[in-house]
């Protein structure tokens, strides 16, 4: 079985929607048998993280967060992993970036270094919320559009499927949810929200070994 | 040919909030960089603005209507 890293900062709203969804994908990696290593809220720091990478050599990891081309951040926005410092430290492993843009410059640099494959997005992640949902992710039907589909990626790739596979689901599953939202009548203005959701999904893409999966 | 293409661009930044117009002041969205989120007349703000982040507005909203012209959308009813 693998060693799955997470990076879950949790100290504003977007990030508490992000780190709610991901609570379902620490489960299923412990349930799978994956020797699974959680970091979230303020232990999802620089010092801890690269510390685990560095002496753990994770297979695969997920970082949420906030992020630039060049930069993923953790707790309160700290940098973690920086094209310019550390990318080097991804060498072998399969990077899922929940944070914007960080595909851009930081997704290459990293491969280049040794990064097995780094999935992410070359623009901001959007992310639509029910205006009455803010304090229950798990009732906000809006935002479940927009975060479900990252949660299929990731979970084919727990399940060893390999990026490539992964991607096209997740972006398959994005494509249906923009369907939707221009045809339904269940969530209030859902057609205003359909061009973000387009815009993760044109955003999403991997470098580096899209035949790469952790078996 | 600079003229052309601020030209172009002008258009395309007239389009963008227009249909941005169009939608309600609720709409609330939030993109990764910096988490906060935005109603209908912050995203207005941001591209009348020019700012990095309303060129970015632009640029979803312009290649949403490609895409849609495209037929990779479906047809709405709304």
């Amino acid at each position: 079985m693998a060693e799955v890293l997470f990076s879950r900062p949790d100290d504003d709203i977007m990030l508490s929607y992000l780190h709610y969804y991901s609570k379902e994908l620490v489960k299923l990696s412990n349930e799978l048998g994956h020797h699974t290593i959680d970091k979230e809220k303020e232990d999802a720091n620089k010092k801890i993280v690269t510390s685990i990478i560095l002496k753990q050599k994770p297979k695969l990891i997920m970082f949420n967060g906030h992020g630039s081309p060049e930069e993923i951040c953790g707790h309160k926005k700290e940098v973690i992993i920086s094209a310019k410092e550390n990318a080097g430290i991804l060498k072998g492993a399969i990077v899922y970036a929940l944070s914007c843009a960080s595909a851009l410059t930081l997704g290459p640099k990293s491969v280049k270094e040794g990064a097995t494959c780094f999935i992410g997005y070359d623009f901001d992640f959007a992310l639509g919320k029910d205006r009455d949902s803010e304090a229950s992710p798990k009732h906000d039907k809006l935002a479940h559009l927009f975060l479900k589909p990252s949660n299929t990626l990731f979970i084919n790739l727990l399940n060893k499927k390999d990026v490539k596979n992964s991607v096209e689901k997740a972006k398959k599953e994005m494509q249906d949810n923009i369907d939707y939202l221009h045809t339904t009548d269940s969530i209030p203005d859902a057609i205003y929200y359909a061009p973000y959701l387009f815009s993760n999904r044109l955003g999403l893409i991997s470098c580096g070994d899209s035949s790469a999966s952790i078996d | 040919m600079k003229e052309e293409n601020k030209i172009i661009e002008d258009m395309k930044k007239e389009i963008a909030l227009e249909r941005l117009r169009q939608s309600p002041l609720t709409v609330n969205v939030s993109f990764g960089s910096d988490g906060k989120f935005m109603n209908r007349d912050e995203l207005i703000e941001q591209v009348e603005k020019n700012t990095e982040f309303g060129k970015r507005i632009v640029n979803i909203q312009i290649e949403y209507l490609k895409a849609f012209k495209k037929g990779i959308i479906i047809s709405s009813n709304g």
